[in-house]
């Protein structure tokens, strides 16, 4: 009998459900956005962007490279914001209505709206700091992260889904001959190349929860009932081996 | 009455003998019919948790060294956006057309509908293009109503399996794959999954359902693969 106990025990084993791997222990907190910063107005670089929102505390963490390096000899400062109130959405070319080839930061207000967080690297993140150059990442490429307070005005956009991030300052050589020689729109003492869009990103929430690529069609529900079809015969008959053994131990 | 010439002991045997042979023969009959059940991913692989996630991702086999060898020497610097266009993993027999999709009204990712796109892949309009920074997230159903889809194999998936995906303008791109995770979607990890601690780096996220509980007939999971670019060409 024992021998037989030998062969049954390894089959219930088997006939246990598969254990599913272990996951994380915790779901996310807070509300999860994201942006893909794509570029325009020629400039060649992309980037990505993560907002993770607690109440008005924002967590951000942002890449992008493939910007203008250089500017005068220095490091070429990128002021970026994210904009609120505008329709949410990055402007195309046809934001261009000066026709020199370029969308000013004021010409693509209409679609993203005006700035409502700076997202410099230290200091103050109001729209007051937005063309402070000191305080704005700079060079051809950013890893950032900071976790900053943002206003009640954002936190409502990022909802409505209407928060555009933009990264500010184009290479002025691929920039039309007219556009290099005009003034910036934001700060007269700079170039239009300075302050204007070279990446912009709407902010979406993230997808919330997970995916429905499944229907179960394949997924054995008749097996299921075969498992438990085997599970119920070892019962069974393990109930009527021990039924007869205590008969006998009774008849002993 | 005992049948003459059997002792109880023995009868007690022989039941549990003929219970044991009709559950094998049960149990064989699941394992036969498991072949045309999807496979179920295994945990695989290593994945750079969030700074702020605590605990820890499970960490499966593999070692980031191997990983970074197969890699080669340097990462190929990261494309501008161009949707992708079709998506192969020739380990598992995948070669597929790839849509575009977007976020369903509830807020989940939206996943192929009924139609000629129902047994395609989908990349989510809101993440990366592959081959930008980020991860670029491409789905696909493992069964619909009429059967095996798309991504039916995935489960079968390895660290260190190729796979390559073309872009609308031409480029390209194979990504390696690193690692393997099946998650419950109860307690599914978004900001690993559409985000993740290198925001740099052009990465690639397939998903697919996993792990079927036959007592709600829903899958419960999600598997995802985890893959970064390692290189770029033209179709020319
Ligand atoms: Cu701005």
């Amino acid at each position: 009998m024992h021998k037989v106990l030998r062969i049954l025990v390894p089959l219930a084993a088997a006939a246990a459900p598969l254990a599913l791997a272990a996951g994380p222990a915790t779901a996310d907190s807070g509300s999860s956005y994201q942006a893909t910063l794509n570029p325009l107005n020629h400039q060649s670089g992309s980037g990505m962007l993560m907002l993770t929102l607690n109440g008005n505390t924002a967590k951000v963490t942002e890449s992008w490279s493939g910007l203008a390096g250089q500017f005068n000899g220095a490091p070429f400062p990128h002021v970026q914001h994210i904009h609120i109130g505008g329709q949410g959405v990055c402007p195309t070319a046809s934001a261009d209505k000066n026709g020199d080839g370029v969308v000013s930061t004021t010409e693509g207000a209409p679609a993203y709206g005006p700035i409502g967080t700076t997202l410099s690297v230290t200091g103050d993140t109001s729209p007051a700091a937005g063309t402070d150059i000191k305080i704005a990442p700079s060079g051809t490429s950013t890893h950032y992260s900071r976790t900053i307070t943002l206003d009640p005005k954002v936190v409502q956009s990022l909802k409505n889904d209407t928060a555009v991030v933009v990264v500010h300052g184009d290479d002025p050589t691929t920039l039309s001959k007219k556009a290099q020689g005009e003034k910036s729109d934001l700060v007269p003492s700079l170039p239009l190349a300075a302050t204007s869009p070279a990446l912009c990103g709407a902010l979406h929430a993230m997808p919330a929860g997970g995916v429905s690529t499944g229907t179960g069609s394949t997924a054995g529900m008749e097996d299921s009932g075969l498992l438990l079809l085997a599970g119920g015969l070892l019962v069974a008959g393990t109930g009527t081996a021990l039924f007869t053994v205590r008969r006998r131990s009774v008849k002993a | 009455m005992p049948t003459p010439g059997w002792s109880p002991g023995r009868k007690v045997a022989l039941v549990l003998a003929l219970v044991a042979v009709a559950a094998a023969a049960v149990l064989g009959i699941v394992v036969v019919r498991a072949q045309v059940s999807a496979p179920e991913p295994t945990s695989a692989g290593r994945i750079d948790p969030l700074p702020s996630s605590s605990p820890s991702l499970p960490v499966g086999t593999g070692s980031a060294g191997a990983d970074a060898g197969d890699a080669g020497p340097a990462a190929p610097a990261p494309l501008g956006p161009s949707r992708p266009t079709t998506i192969s993993i020739p380990a598992i027999g995948v070669s597929t057309t790839v849509n575009p999709i977007g976020l369903a009204a509830d807020g989940s990712l939206a996943v192929p509908q009924p139609g000629p796109h129902l047994n395609e892949a989908a990349w989510f309009t809101n993440s990366p293009s592959p081959g930008q920074p980020g991860p670029a997230i491409i789905e696909g159903h493992v069964d619909t109503d009429t059967g095996p889809s798309v991504f039916f194999r995935l489960g079968d998936i390895h660290p260190g399996d190729r796979v390559i995906v073309h872009r609308a303008d031409g480029h390209v791109l194979t990504f390696h794959v690193d690692a393997v995770r099946d998650f419950l979607k109860a307690t599914f990890p978004t900001r690993l999954v559409y985000g993740g601690r290198d925001l740099s780096e052009p990465s690639l996220r397939l998903i697919t359902c996993s792990d079927f509980d036959a007592s709600i007939h829903h899958h419960i999971g999600n598997e995802v693969v985890f893959a970064h670019l390692v290189h770029t060409a033209d179709a020319s």
